[in-house]
């Protein structure tokens, strides 16, 4: 369903990500994992088509997202890490706006409103709501569309823990819908309830990419998938060394 | 490209910045200085009440002039180097870049013209109410060279958005821009005349306008209210060289069209190829 295929993105001498490659199968949950500028993020966006790779491509469905954009985000619903909408709209023309983008109607955006549980809130501006409830009406907006694919870059990341449980609802409900998920983070308990497998993000490499049942039958015997993560860490550091 | 989708893009921009107190405020402050404008005008003559449409035009013309840039560069610098979280949300929609783009700036654009329309159709009422409607056709031409200005520099404010995502840099870039356009241009080319003797000088400023789309809408509305004589030897030379008043307005107008297509495309390619 996506292929990554060997990309590189250059910031000048700087290489953010550095020739990484993975696929993730239809109905996976596939967890992008690293410490604070890994990679995980740029290689998201990449995935979507925000950053222009230096090298390499992503197929999304067998479309090349750099030369069939529009055809190829059709598959695609991305939340991004720091969700902002304009603070004078409603959440009812914000979702609405949304919809209009991918060519759906008002009722169904009216409908992904209140499933989100903005019942009474819906003609209230954005200026009105909290962080938890901005970061509701972006997962609202996302998955509206009934898109294949979700892309969620750090969904907790500003999430209090009743937010991050609400989360973890939201992608077991997607995930028991059918939908390919790829998620970034870099909270390891996050990583274990929810993925499939994982690719763990180091210095812009890709270190490892692993099932999260082969992790748990081969290194979770002998210590947690927190030994793990910092075992990769660890061997990358020293070899950047 | 879909119409449908830069139309839906462009009213969203539009409710946006209708509801920004600052658009309502331009709205409000270019209103009554036009109306002041046009009703106070000829008071330092000796005169008072409503000056007729060709006197109002040229005595807004030096408002609009310092004004419209200003307000456009910064309302497309601010609106084209928005919140990432709100424009990477929007790129990653089954959209173009192109699209996004040219939705946003036509929104733009019709936040500015109808703050900039309220404004001038009040000052026309009452104009046209108290003498007549002598010069109307004039004054039309003058609103819409304005709107032109407009569209012009909210152009370029997208290729110094696109070039400088950092809010605060693409803002200096576009002060520098207004200062450059509005008040340093006409000494650079005042000096870089001097460099030329006789005809060549000549040639270098009339050459000069086209650079500059604040002189060139100048020009063109002073033409227009047949009032280049105020330009002296120079503006009959400046119309026999554009060769007459209405092939110099047509060219004119054509310029400003090019200024406003040219950093459009150039915004258009530049984003076509950089991360959002």
């Amino acid at each position: 369903m996506i292929s990554v295929q060997h990309i590189t993105k250059r910031y000048g001498t700087f290489t953010a990500v550095n020739d990484v490659s993975f696929t993730v199968d239809k109905g996976e949950v596939f967890a992008l994992l690293g410490p604070n500028g890994s990679g995980k993020t740029t290689t998201m966006k990449t995935i979507v088509g925000l950053n222009v790779p230096t090298e390499g491509k992503v197929l999304i469905n067998g479309i090349d997202i750099r030369t069939n954009p529009k055809e190829a985000k059709e598959f695609i619903s991305y939340l991004p890490q720091r969700i902002v909408f304009p603070e004078n709209l409603t959440a009812r023309e914000v979702i609405r706006f949304y919809g209009s983008m991918r060519r759906l109607s008002k009722e169904l955006a009216d409908k992904a409103l209140a499933t989100a549980h903005f019942n009474g809130f819906s003609d209230k501006t954005v200026s009105e709501f909290s962080g938890g409830m901005i970061q509701r009406l972006g997962l609202a907006v996302v998955s509206m569309p009934d898109a294949p694919i979700l892309l969620l870059d750090e969904p907790t990341a500003n999430l209090d823990p009743q937010g991050v449980k609400q989360f973890r609802e939201f992608v077991l409900g997607m995930k028991a819908k059918g939908k390919t998920i790829i998620f970034s983070t870099h909270l390891l308990a996050e990583v274990e309830q929810l993925a499939d497998r994982v690719g763990i993000f180091v210095g812009g490499k890709l270190a490892a990419l692993e099932s999260i049942e082969n992790l748990k039958t081969t290194f979770f015997q002998s210590g947690s998938i927190e030994d793990l993560y910092l075992h990769y860490v660890g061997s990358c550091e020293n070899e950047n060394r | 490209m879909e119409y449908k989708i830069i139309i839906r893009i462009a009213r969203q921009e539009l409710t946006v910045n209708f509801r920004n107190k600052w658009t309502v405020l331009f709205a409000a402050v270019f209103g009554a200085l036009v109306v002041s404008i046009s009703y106070f005008g000829i008071m330092a003559e000796g005169f008072s009440g409503m000056q007729n449409f060709t006197r109002t035009s040229a005595s807004i013309l030096n408002l609009v002039l310092y004004i419209v840039p200003l307000v456009s560069l910064v309302m497309g610098t601010l609106s084209f180097t928005g919140d990432k979280g709100s424009t990477e949300l929007l790129f990653s929609q089954p959209v173009s870049r192109a699209e996004v783009l040219l939705g946003k700036l036509c929104g733009l654009f019709l936040s500015v013209s109808l703050s900039m329309l309220g404004g001038f159709a009040v000052a026309g009422i009452l104009i046209s109410s108290i003498n007549g409607e002598e010069g109307l056709i004039q004054y039309g031409f003058f609103v819409l060279l304005s709107l032109m200005l407009a569209l012009v520099f909210l152009s370029i404010a997208v290729v110094v958005a696109v070039v400088n995502r950092r809010k605060s840099k693409a803002f200096g870039i576009s002060l520098f821009l207004w200062f450059f356009f509005v008040l340093f241009y006409d000494l650079l080319a005042l000096g870089g005349s001097a460099l030329f003797k006789g005809q060549d000088a000549n040639l270098f400023l009339f050459l000069s306008l086209f650079g500059n789309p604040v002189d060139m809408v100048r020009v063109a509305t002073l033409i227009s209210l047949e009032n280049v004589s105020i330009f002296g030897a120079a503006g009959a030379a400046l119309l026999r060289f554009l060769g007459g008043p209405t092939s110099s307005i047509l060219l004119l107008t054509i310029s400003l069209l090019m200024w406003i297509v040219v950093p459009v495309k150039i915004s258009q390619q530049l984003l076509s190829r950089q991360d959002i």
